[in-house]
């Protein structure tokens, strides 16, 4: 077992305001509506999506793909959003 | 089988149905062609969602692991199917179907036979300042030790580690634990409250601090 101490990126991890819960099959429900709507410029939408993907990287990631794939469909730039998601 | 070689190939071209709730629900020759479109559809979204985590998997794997995510993808979104609301474009819900599916995929094979420890606090050293350090944020860091091992539950504990320290995936640690990805992720955003909560009476941390405007 090797010993680490905390790194700053832990940290800002660990304390992260990820705002009201909301579970990750909600935000598999809630993912392909959020990610048109963020495509269409709509920034402000459903915040609590934007807390969900702050908080889960694996969400997050599987999110960032859907943003690529609809975003190819509609011949939208992905970037701005993918930015948004992180 | 499509190969894989460099960047995924664009979308397969199709004549999409003008409803395809309809076109895979009634049996006849359009819903065998439905469900083969929707098919390459889902084997499309499959092999971007492994070129994007293609550097944790072998690319010999790619093609297996985007088609049988395709195939389970497939029977996923058919038992939901009655769910859809026409919220997003069809083709937006299902490609989630097989982006989940791929990413689960491709996480376990990136963790098969790799021990996960669940130590929790014990894998962690004690803080010492470091050189070009400033007080606070040593301050801050030594906070966050100490209310991990003060404020959380030994679950909670265990449980933050492995995500946020170990970067396990919360799908494999799930797994492993015998537990759901749900859970998981509510026992880390309590933990996160806790944390925050801890450094706020400790006067560590303002109220907007940690969160990303």
């Amino acid at each position: 077992m090797s010993l680490r101490p905390l790194e700053p990126r832990d940290v800002e991890r660990l304390t992260l305001d990820t705002g009201p819960w909301l579970s990750c099959d909600d935000c598999f429900a809630l993912v392909d509506e959020y990610v048109e709507r963020l495509l269409a410029a709509d920034s402000g939408a459903m915040p609590l999506m934007r807390g969900h993907l702050l908080g889960c990287p694996a969400c997050a990631e599987e999110a960032a793909t859907l943003v690529v794939l609809a975003a190819a469909e509609t011949g939208v730039d992905p970037r701005p959003v993918l930015a948004l998601i992180g | 089988m499509t190969t894989v070689s460099g960047r995924p190939a664009p979308a397969p071209t199709v004549e999409s149905p003008v409803d395809w709730v309809t076109a895979l629900t009634l049996p006849g020759p359009e819903q065998d062609r439905a469900l083969r479109d929707l098919h390459g559809l889902l084997v499309h979204a499959a092999r971007r969602q492994v070129h994007r985590m293609a550097a944790v998997v072998g690319p010999r794997d790619v093609d297996e692991l985007a088609n049988q995510a395709a195939d389970e993808a497939l029977v996923a979104l058919l038992g939901k199917l009655h769910t859809f609301e026409g919220r997003s474009r069809f083709t937006t819900w299902a490609y989630k179907f097989a982006v989940l599916h791929a990413a689960n995929a491709v996480r376990a094979a990136a963790w098969r036979g790799r021990e996960i420890q669940l130590d929790g606090l014990e894998v962690l050293a004690d803080t010492a300042p470091q050189p070009g350090h400033y007080a606070e944020a040593h301050d801050l860091v030594a906070g966050v030790r100490r209310l991990l091992g003060t404020a959380l539950t030994p679950h909670q504990r265990r449980v933050v580690v492995a995500l946020v320290i170990d970067d396990v995936p919360i799908d494999v640690l799930a797994e492993r634990l015998g537990t759901n990805r749900n859970a998981l992720y509510k026992t880390l955003h309590d933990a996160r409250g806790r944390i925050r909560s801890g450094l706020r009476t400790e006067g560590l941390l303002e109220e907007t601090t940690g969160a990303r405007s």
